[in-house]
């Protein structure tokens, strides 16, 4: 390659990248800084305007200061809630793409439509909707296990486990058409020929699945899945419209509730900043260790 | 031979029931929605399980078009949307190439810094970037939001874009080469329309992410005129006493763009030019 | 196919690459352009619901006839966002002139220094018009004047199916009772005696009133751990378990559509619901909530007015505009005509004393219930009770805690909330 060649290839690296971090870093960067400074400070109710640098006190207050719920039992609820919606989000997802992809499927057009719903129709009434799908007397949910299965109904929203449960079903049931779409996309990138080979082989179902299917789709599901992983961390709305802000008792909670109340409930900005930079640590380790454990960065062809 | 047809009966008939039971469970919910619309005084829930609510109307509907700014919104939502859309794919398919396509100084710390930025809780985010947008004089206006809205999406993008671009073999782009194609042209006329199930994908984000987002647009728009669709819908929703039957009608008429863009950029997204047929 | 083929099949990135750059170009002058006259503008934000607007804007319009060099814009938030967006956009020297809110708003802003002092901006005899429930006084200085007196709860009841609404504890179980029937014979409720959003801390202050209770002293201190809270605890507990006069689980929608529904014969509900339910077609009465036989006293809701009060960072030429507004907004007839359409309960001793007011079948028994009411604290620490009070009093109605467990552990949780505020 001539130097000419190299210098070009750099301009158009350089032209390609730029303008999205140019964008990216203008928003980011000084609200990020804003809030690792706020972290160490004591901005409050009462010092609101004349806050100062007190190191580490904040990071403290939130491993030891006793809360309700508890913080440690909140975090593990938020790794459970986390888990349970991105493995159902993508197991769905991909599996409806897998059966909407078949060939002599009919009607796929009105099948995608209706499939992708849940995620098009905005989220507010929807969780509402949901929260009164899950009543005790009168939800839909209720009388169909009693009207048509004949079990006892289920005190969905006033037992701990039972809310739990009715908010994660109501995200699975937002999320899976996003995995689904995405997943439709990448079977695109699967060549027919590779199956054709495997069923000349008499390659099983399963076989295909395993050996060409999940390593294909893999470089495009990774980046959904990394990122799934992140925003559902960190998504309050449903839990909090669902279960009308963490009823029974305060118990249906994730970790950015903490960070929520205590900035627009009780006015801690140095607290709420701290937990934040926390929450920012954790999913920077799982990331980190995700992406070097599916290793994505690599090129599947190189 | 008759073996294999009756697998096939059996896939299919296999294949139906699933997308039939998901269907059903992805509508029920929206078709209550329809139906708080339809009902007549804010009623949100219902204690019957009927399909077609009683003394069924299409008030809200006329209210939403004609006492309502609603078009209006719906103008500056689709304009917002629109520009995301185009900026989210022009910023994304570039850059997404760049990352996996070239090797370059920084290049994995780039890709980390995309996640890092989705990482913050958003709630902190709100205070230090008024007072951004303050200082650069964005407040009220729709670059400000573009702005933002082009950032949320594009980390995603980017990362999904070059995830795609990843399963696109380099022989394809040495091919061209031969042809006597340039870089360029190369990423113009080869790679991206092989890429276009990632570049459906980007679009609908992007186009998501602005269509959706409230937090953000509330913050910065401070004029009625310029509110966005939920900026709108939040305004059926006061204290104790929302206009539900407004806001089902509204959230029903939100659905359709959606659907009606998602249908048509199917086309590209599962069939038509796509790697699978062209390899081999 | 080969991608030398490809090469001349595909047009459309050129196309879109076009198209991105004619709308970003269009989107730049039309995203710079804003409206830009001379006229002096200023912005109410308000959390109102639409009938309340539309009142506001005629009033407006005519403010805007007498004063043409000036634009007034009012913009509805939430809530919740009214006040955080109102403090995020002061702390950054910016924000609307006029918020207009509830009064116990004026705590926060006041400790973050984001309100004016209103009491040197208007003279003292136009004050005193103003019922002194309506002038919301902070830490010795005026910070909010308020139109509307209420947010109060009462005692709403279906007509066709009370003819005369109680007035004792004993009174409400005992028309519950009768009320509450199984219309169909499937062994279900169909009919309940009373219902409303029993889990939310703010409707169940009535109950602690009754019961003798009440949040804090006069210092701002929470006194939570009170016999009150035990009462109104048990009392709630047993309309449900004992009696059953009320559905299992009610949150605000819930028990909204059973009243609207007549699946339910009474309510407890705000001023802010009478409108709604008239508009769905019922015959409602309102009343004062029942009195408690066994301590004699009145179920008391929190009474909180809701007013104007001026951003801190107006500036000194703007003022006497914003304060002509305030002015304008509060006289004499613009309450009335809010009083007439909303039922709200008005400010200005002449209205208040008027024959509409004294006459109106609603607006009497509001105002005795906003005689027997209390007013709501507007200190910052409200939150800290709130937020207190919300687990213990749900783990008492799921059954997994004892009242007297519960009043205890309130007053702890908002000790601690209280001071974690207060850092």
């Amino acid at each position: 390659m001539t130097l000419s060649n190299k210098a070009r290839r750099r301009l158009m690296i350089f032209v390609m990248v730029a303008p999205a971090f140019v964008v990216l870093f203008g928003v980011v960067v000084y609200p990020f800084f804003y809030n690792v400074v706020l972290s160490l400070s004591n901005m409050s109710l009462l010092h609101i305007r004349d806050w100062k640098i007190i190191g580490f006190d904040q990071y403290v207050k939130v491993f030891t200061e006793p809360s309700q719920p508890d913080f440690y039992l909140v975090f593990v609820k938020t790794i459970i809630w986390t888990v349970v919606n991105v493995v159902f989000h993508v197991t769905i997802g991909v599996f409806l793409a897998l059966v909407l992809n078949q060939k002599d499927i009919r009607g796929k057009g009105l099948f995608r439509a209706i499939l992708v719903l849940p995620w098009a129709v905005p989220q507010l009434i929807v969780a509402l909707t949901w929260r009164g799908m899950f009543n005790y007397e009168y939800g839909a949910i209720n009388l169909m296990l009693t009207q048509w299965l004949g079990v006892e109904g289920v005190q969905w929203l006033r037992q701990p486990l039972e809310a739990f449960l009715a908010v994660i079903i109501t995200n699975v049931w937002l999320g899976f058409p996003f995995m689904m779409i995405i997943a439709l996309g990448a079977l695109q990138s699967i060549p027919h020929d590779l199956y054709e080979a495997a069923d000349i082989d008499g390659a099983s179902w399963f076989h295909k699945l395993r050996h060409i299917t999940v390593p294909l789709i893999r470089p495009v599901m990774i980046p959904a899945i990394t990122l799934g992983t992140i925003w559902t961390f960190n998504n309050l709305n449903i839990v909090w419209l669902v279960s009308n802000a963490g009823e029974p008792g305060d118990q249906t909670h994730l970790l950015v509730s903490f960070v929520y109340k205590a900035a627009f409930n009780f006015y801690r900005y140095g607290y709420g900043a701290a937990l934040s930079m926390i929450i920012f640590f954790i999913l920077l380790a799982f990331s980190l260790t995700f992406m070097r454990r599916s290793n994505v960065t690599q090129n599947v062809y190189s | 031979m008759m073996r294999s047809k009756s697998a096939t009966m059996v896939r299919l008939t296999a294949s139906y029931a699933v997308l039939v039971v998901f269907a059903i469970i992805a509508f029920y919910p929206i078709l209550q929605i329809i139906n708080i619309s339809l009902r007549p005084a804010d009623r949100l829930l219902s204690t019957s399980l009927e399909l077609i609510p009683e003394n069924a109307s299409l008030d809200n509907y006329q209210e939403l078009f004609t006492g309502r700014p609603f078009l209006v919104w719906l103008g500056n939502s689709t304009f917002v949307a629109f520009v995301v859309t185009l900026t989210g794919v022009a910023l994304a398919s570039t850059t997404g190439y760049a990352f996996s396509r070239f090797s370059f100084a920084g290049k994995k710390a780039g890709l980390l810094s995309l996640l890092v930025t989705q990482m913050f809780p958003a709630t902190m985010l709100l205070l230090p970037m008024y007072i951004m947008l303050v200082k650069l004089h964005l407040i009220n206006t729709y670059l400000g939001i573009v702005i933002m809205y082009s950032a949320t999406a594009l980390p995603f993008c980017i990362w999904q874009m070059k995830g795609y671009y990843d399963t696109i073999p380099v022989s394809l782009e040495e091919a061209g080469r031969i042809d006597g194609a340039s870089q360029f042209q190369i990423f113009f006329r080869i790679i991206l329309p092989l890429a276009s199930p990632a570049l459906v994908i980007t679009a609908l984000f992007s186009f998501m992410a602005a269509w959706t987002e409230y937090v953000v647009a509330a913050q910065i728009l401070q004029d009625t005129e310029l509110w966005t669709l939920p900026v709108g819908l939040k305004s059926f929703e006061s204290n104790m006493t929302s206009e539900w039957g407004l806001y089902g009608a509204a959230s029903v008429m939100v659905t359709i763009p959606v659907v009606i863009l998602f249908l048509s950029l199917s086309r590209w997204l599962v069939s038509g030019l796509t790697l699978g047929s062209v390899k081999g | 196919m080969r991608p030398k083929d490809i090469l001349r099949l595909s047009r459309w990135p050129a196309v879109l690459a076009l198209v991105t750059l004619v709308s970003a170009s269009a989107f730049l002058w039309n995203g710079c352009h804003r409206r830009d006259d001379d006229k002096i503008r200023i912005t109410i934000w308000h959390q109102d619901r639409i009938d309340v607007r539309l009142i506001l804007q005629r009033q407006l319009d005519r403010f805007m006839a007498l004063h043409p060099e000036v634009r007034v814009e009012q913009l509805f938030k939430e809530t919740e966002e009214l006040r955080s967006g109102f403090i995020i956009a002061a702390l950054a020297g910016q924000g609307p002139e006029i918020v207009y809110g509830p009064s116990d708003q004026v705590g926060p802003f006041e400790v973050m220094d984001i309100i004016l002092p209103l009491e040197g901006l208007f003279e003292k005899e136009w004050l005193e018009q103003f019922d002194e429930k309506g002038r919301i006084w902070y830490k010795g200085h005026l910070y909010q004047l308020a139109d509307k007196l209420g947010n109060h709860l009462t005692l709403l009841y279906n007509k066709k199916l009370v003819p005369v609404p109680p007035t004792t504890d004993e009174e409400l179980v005992a028309v519950a009772r009768r009320l509450t029937t199984d219309l169909n014979g499937d062994g279900k409720t169909d009919r309940y005696g009373l219902a409303w959003n029993y889990t939310e801390p703010f409707f169940f202050i009535p109950f602690m009133t009754g019961f003798g209770g009440w949040i804090m002293d006069d210092q701002g201190n929470p006194t939570l751990d009170n016999p009150g809270t035990v009462g109104g605890l048990n009392f709630i507990k047993q309309l449900r378990d004992v009696h059953k006069v009320i559905p299992n689980e009610a949150d605000y929608v819930v028990a909204d559509i059973l009243f609207k529904d007549g699946h339910a014969g009474m309510i407890i509900n705000g001023d802010w619901s009478w409108a709604g339910y008239q508009n769905a077609g019922l015959d409602i009465g309102v009343a004062p909530l029942p009195r408690i036989t066994a301590t004699g006293l009145w179920c008391a809701p929190m009474v909180s007015p809701k007013g104007f009060s001026i951003n801190v960072n107006v500036s000194e030429e703007k003022r006497p505009w914003v304060i002509a507004l305030i002015r304008f907004l509060m006289a004499e007839e613009n309450q009335l005509e809010s009083a007439k359409e909303l039922f709200t309960m008005p400010t200005h001793k002449a209205v208040q004393s008027g024959e509409f007011v004294q006459t109106n079948e609603i607006l009497r028994n509001s105002r005795l219930q906003i005689e027997h009411g209390r007013p709501m604290p507007v200190v910052p620490e409200l939150r800290a009770i709130w937020d207190a009070m919300r687990p213990s009093y749900q783990a008492v109605l799921a059954g997994t805690m004892k009242a007297d467990q519960a009043a205890r552990n309130m007053q702890l949780m908002a000790l601690r909330r209280i001071k974690d505020m207060n850092e």
